[in-house]
């Protein structure tokens, strides 16, 4: 069975005149260990599918399964406990609390779980040297360029040890160089650490990362790519299909 | 372009209006208190007038003894006889305290007694009665009164009135009314001059002399009223009376007292503007940044912020002004009843000065644009890249500033100022003291927090919440200390407040035992105040002491006089009898000779107040005032009984003020009963005797003692009262700071329920914030308090107060609770604001 199965998500905003339908319908399925990439315009409502199936926001219509569970059915003191065990987030503007060093800030999550400080700390000072970080443990976010902190923030993202990590444009803050170093470590996410992926980016050439690749336009999956180890990180296979849709 | 930052203003407030409210609510409070508290004064001086002075009527002049004690007719010979001076008249007028219950369920605190020289009188003013008859100079046992003390107390034209005076119950019959005086005060009971002699048992004497000249101009006028003072002599005062003029000082002190706590709300009102501004500044630097971009000028950005500053100045005042107007009407309405019943004085509608209206606005618009102003000068210095640049990541790590290190002077200069035992050094160390603290603070906030984190954390704010509470309040160390230094003022206040109250208990009640200690009490209407009270002649304490099962009877007697330019209260004691039913508490000379050498020539006993007033020492002498002219006295000891403990107060024997002020009314009475005397037995035949003089009171000294702890008690009510209204600033700047940090962090509380804070975390998160800041502010004032309490009594006991310091321990106790109650409190609606935060939302806030 898929990690995450969702079906016919409809998300409206507003009602009556104003009305917005984001995400129209949309049903999709995610394995284990598979990296998957979102892309669209901007507006198409990406964010809107990622935030649905991390249990940010509740559907309209439809519902989301991870993991066997039906996650419309939990209460939010069940579903915040979910996240914080079968989910991580990594957020485009890194997101990191600018008083706690980078240890602090990726063991975050065991914090609020409860786990003991020590334990908590040598956990993620394991994930950030995993991530490349190990010589920046006691930095503070402000101490580090946008890569390191997106790094930081994808430790953060993986030190509950989720089976599911969702990025929404992880790269959009980032240079050219930082960004694919980040879609490398997220390629390397579901690859070295077997976790699933889903991505979102307008960018072809990060997309072109993934293993499979959804198109959105106006909240509808349009179309879908799957690149396997030849045509993988072929970008321009990428931006010709995504003229296509 | 006024318009256009009209419009963005309003804009921006109406788009973040949680936030604004909690800015102007600052305003409101500080500008409500200074309204409120600055009509009570004038209000209470109104009504002191209408009373004191309304008897006085429309007249040119009016001459009265320095002292307020009654004179000898030769005066009024003087006053006629000095040119321009048309018409003059005599009268006797005295305040005469009503008992309550004396005229059954009416609530009267005080009739004037009024003696006129029916002739002389009717040249100087128009009675127009409005039925019966005017006075006339043969009447005996009549008297006018207006219509409407006669509607108050249900009588008519030939109806008796009822009045206690010093020969005991008297009445006299209604002939005429007069009609309803326009001013609120005391109603006026007239009758002839020689009754209200006999009444008053000052046979050929009058208290008062009112005199209309023959001309108006006004260089003329004081040509004959500079003739008029120079033929009576520096004894005698021309104008208003000057008696109660202590009741006055009481309330402009009082006054100056709650200005000042007007002015430290609209102080920190202007801290947590400032603060906010700040913030605002910041997160509209992207905005001011394009503003520029696009061609905006830095006078246009200055603008933008002061007229937002401008908005919220004027709206808060408004509403700050309104509420002052009800809470100080409702203060006055609560003070209305006691001052009737404990002072006598009627008080009127509310009266508000122009200039209250101008020193508001000003200062509540003005404090609002002053404290916008730096953070608008900061904004214009925004440059236009930083609408092109992304937000850079906020952090500051404070630094020793300039400030920091004058703080720090500042506290040790405050330190030097208590140990030099002055009390004026010490009272500016006070101020130095709190001064130094805010500028220190935010040095402090570090370790103050990190230290009480560690507590919470292992109490409440377990899983990591307590770290994040306390970075949240590291972040913005300055913001963090002048949010806790507004808690600090509160709770100091608490603290020493606390300390001088049980102080003042502790000093108070000994005095208490020992000058009041008899068995019975005898007491007048208005204690302390005697000059008001109506008293008994000898032939009261003659009677008790006839009566079977009474073993001694002390009286005291009283007179007004003035020494060294100071008014003091004449005590007459007789020393054999005082001494053996209480005793003064002596502050300096011999306590066992004290006493018996007031019969030794002129002789006085000074208390503290007056020493301190003064400078007297025992030994030195002194001239008093008295109506047979200056006399000679000799302080021969310091000390006080415990009715005249805050008022200037001398003792002299009995003898002397008999001869040199000719009174021998007994105001206040005190006996022992025989050793094997049966108090049930006893007291039936006291009460008997005292039905002829209802205007005294009989007391139980055991009694009186545990009524006056409970008067004690009821000051830590007001005081509780207090502290109520002086934890609103405190809690509304901790309720802003802490709704300004959601409000900035709402991405970041976004982020946290993301990965797995569940509601009750992020609440708990808010909640030890909130527990944080009140904690460096508890600590902060708890230091603050000891210090400005300590003061505050070392300023008592130079002022000559009987007090020694007590460590206020229930006073820390009590502004520890508060402090963690204000934190409590504070948190609950922005904790429930964050943790109901919709996660989606948050996330997408810019
Ligand atoms: N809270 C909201 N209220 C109304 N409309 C919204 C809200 N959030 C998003 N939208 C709209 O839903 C659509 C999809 O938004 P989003 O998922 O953020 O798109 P994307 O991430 O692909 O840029 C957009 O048209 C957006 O304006
Ligand atoms: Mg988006």
């Amino acid at each position: 069975m898929a990690l995450i199965q969702a079906e016919e998500l409809t998300r409206v905003y507003g009602a009556g005149e104003t009305a917005v339908t984001a995400l129209d319908h949309a049903s999709l399925g995610v394995e284990a260990r598979e990296f998957v990439a979102v892309m669209g315009p901007s507006g198409c409502g990406k964010s809107t599918l990622l935030y649905l199936l991390g249990g940010l926001d509740r559907p309209s219509a439809g519902r989301v399964m991870i993991d066997g569970i039906s996650i419309g059915e939990l209460t939010d003191d069940a579903l915040t406990r979910l996240r914080r065990q079968k989910i991580g987030f990594v957020f485009q503007s890194f997101n990191l609390i600018p008083m706690l060093d980078a240890v602090d800030n990726a063991a975050l999550p065991l914090t609020l779980d409860g786990v003991a400080a020590e334990k908590a700390r040598t956990r993620a000072t394991e994930w950030l040297q995993k991530v490349g970080l190990g010589n920046r443990l006691t930095s503070r976010p402000d101490q580090l360029s946008g890569g390191q902190q997106q790094r930081v923030a994808v430790a953060r993202a993986l030190v509950a040890e989720p089976r599911l990590v969702l990025a929404d444009e992880p790269t959009g803050n980032l240079d050219t160089r930082s960004s694919d170093e980040i879609a490398g470590l997220l390629r390397q996410v579901a690859d070295d650490w077997g976790r699933a992926v889903v991505m979102v980016t307008h960018d072809a050439h990060i997309a072109s990362y993934a293993d499979r690749i959804l198109f959105l336009r106006d909240g509808v999956i349009v179309d879908e790519l799957r690149l396997d180890a030849h045509n993988r990180a072929n970008a321009e296979l990428v931006a010709e299909r995504l003229r296509m849709v | 372009m006024l318009r256009l930052q009209l419009t963005l203003a309003a804009r921006y407030l109406l788009g973040r209006k949680l936030r604004t409210a909690l800015t102007t609510l600052a305003i409101v409070f500080g500008t409500m208190v200074i309204f409120g508290m600055g009509m009570l004064l004038p209000t209470m001086l109104a009504a002191f007038q209408a009373n004191v002075l309304a008897a006085a009527g429309q007249v040119d002049v009016t001459v009265t003894q320095k002292s307020g004690e009654a004179f000898t007719r030769s005066a009024l010979s003087k006053v006629r006889a000095v040119p321009g001076v048309r018409v003059v008249a005599g009268s006797l007028s005295r305040t005469v305290n009503i008992p309550s219950g004396y005229y059954g369920r009416t609530q009267l605190g005080a009739l004037t007694l009024t003696g006129i020289d029916v002739d002389a009188a009717q040249a100087l003013h128009s009675y127009a009665v409005t039925s019966g008859r005017f006075l006339r100079a043969s009447d005996e046992s009549v008297t006018v009164i207006t219509a409407n003390l006669a509607e108050m107390l249900s009588l008519h034209l030939g109806d008796k009135l009822h009045l206690p005076t010093a020969d005991g119950d008297i009445t006299l019959k209604i002939v005429g009314l007069l009609p309803a005086r326009s001013q609120p005060g005391n109603e006026e009971v007239l009758v002839t001059l020689s009754e209200a002699q006999k009444l008053l048992a000052l046979p050929n004497r009058i208290n008062t002399i009112e005199a209309n000249l023959n001309t108006t101009d006004q260089a003329q006028r004081d040509v004959i009223e500079g003739a008029i003072q120079s033929s009576l002599g520096t004894d005698y005062t021309l104008g208003g009376l000057s008696g109660g003029s202590e009741l006055l000082a009481g309330l402009q002190t009082g006054q100056a007292a709650f200005s000042l706590f007007g002015f430290l709300a609209l102080f920190m009102g202007g801290f947590i503007i400032f603060n906010t501004f700040r913030t605002i500044i910041a997160e509209r630097r992207h905005d001011i940044g394009m503003l520029r971009a696009i061609g905006a000028g830095r006078r246009t950005i200055v603008g933008l912020i002061l007229v937002e500053g401008l908005i919220q100045g004027v709206v808060g005042t408004a509403i700050g002004m309104a509420l002052g107007y009800l809470m100080g009407a409702g203060i006055l309405l609560m003070m209305g009843s006691l001052y009737r019943n404990f002072v006598h004085l009627n008080i009127g509608a509310p009266v508000i000065e122009p200039q209250l209206f101008v020193q508001t606005i000003v200062l509540g618009v003005g404090v609002t644009l002053l404290a916008g102003l730096l953070p608008a000068l900061s904004a214009s210095r925004v440059s236009p890249l930083e609408a092109l640049r992304p937000a850079a990541v906020e952090h500051t790590t404070q630094r020793f500033t300039r400030g920091n290190i004058a703080g720090a002077g500042l506290l040790v200069l405050a330190l030097l100022g208590l140990v030099s035992h002055n009390a004026r050094m010490a009272a500016l160390g006070g101020l130095l003291f709190l001064i130094g603290l805010v500028l220190v603070a935010p040095v402090l906030v570090q370790p103050i927090a990190t230290f009480f984190s560690r507590l919470l954390t292992l109490l409440v704010a377990r899983e990591g919440t307590g770290e994040l509470a306390q970075s949240n309040v590291v972040r913005q160390p300055g913001r963090a200390a002048v949010t806790a230094s507004a808690t600090m003022v509160g709770l100091a206040i608490v603290v020493a407040m606390g300390g001088m109250v049980w102080s003042l208990t502790g000093g108070f009640l000994g005095i208490l035992q020992k000058s009041l200690g008899s068995d019975y009490l005898l007491m007048p209407p208005a204690v302390s105040l005697w000059g008001s009270n109506v008293g008994a002649k000898p032939e009261l304490a003659n009677r008790l002491r006839a009566t079977p099962g009474v073993a001694v009877v002390s009286t005291l007697r009283y007179a007004a006089a003035t020494a060294n330019g100071k008014s003091v209260a004449l005590l007459g004691i007789d020393p054999v009898n005082y001494t053996k039913v209480a005793s003064l508490a002596f502050q300096a000379g011999d306590p066992q000779t004290a006493l018996a050498d007031l019969s030794r020539g002129r002789a006085l006993i000074i208390n503290g107040v007056f020493a301190a007033q003064t400078g007297l020492h025992p030994g030195d002498s002194v001239h008093l005032s008295t109506p047979t002219g200056q006399q000679l006295y000799q302080v021969v000891a310091v000390g006080g009984d415990y009715l005249n403990a805050k008022i200037q107060t001398a003792y002299i024997s009995q003898a002397n003020l008999q001869r040199d002020f000719h009174k021998s009314e007994d105001i206040f009475l005190q006996l022992n009963l025989a050793p094997n005397a049966n108090a049930a037995t006893v007291e039936p035949r006291l009460k008997a005797i005292l039905k002829d003089y209802p205007q005294f009171k009989l007391v139980s000294g055991q009694n009186y003692f545990e009524e006056n702890k409970q008067i004690f008690n009821s000051t830590f009510m007001v005081m509780y009262v207090l502290l109520g209204v002086l934890a609103a600033p405190s809690l509304i700047a901790l309720l802003n700071t802490l709704a300004i940090g959601v409000i900035e962090r709402t991405r970041e509380i976004g982020m946290l329920r993301a990965i797995g804070a569940t509601r009750r975390q992020v609440r708990r998160i808010v909640m030890t914030e909130s527990l944080l800041l009140a904690a460096i502010g508890t600590a902060f004032g708890l230091l603050a308090g000891l210090y400005l309490g300590y003061v505050m009594i070392l300023g008592l006991s130079t002022a000559g107060y009987p007090v020694d310091y007590v460590f206020p321990a229930g006073g820390l106790v009590a502004a520890v609770a508060i402090g963690l109650l204000l934190g409590v409190v504070a948190a609950l609606f922005p904790a429930r604001q964050a943790a109901r935060m919709n996660i989606v939302r948050a996330l997408r806030y810019e």
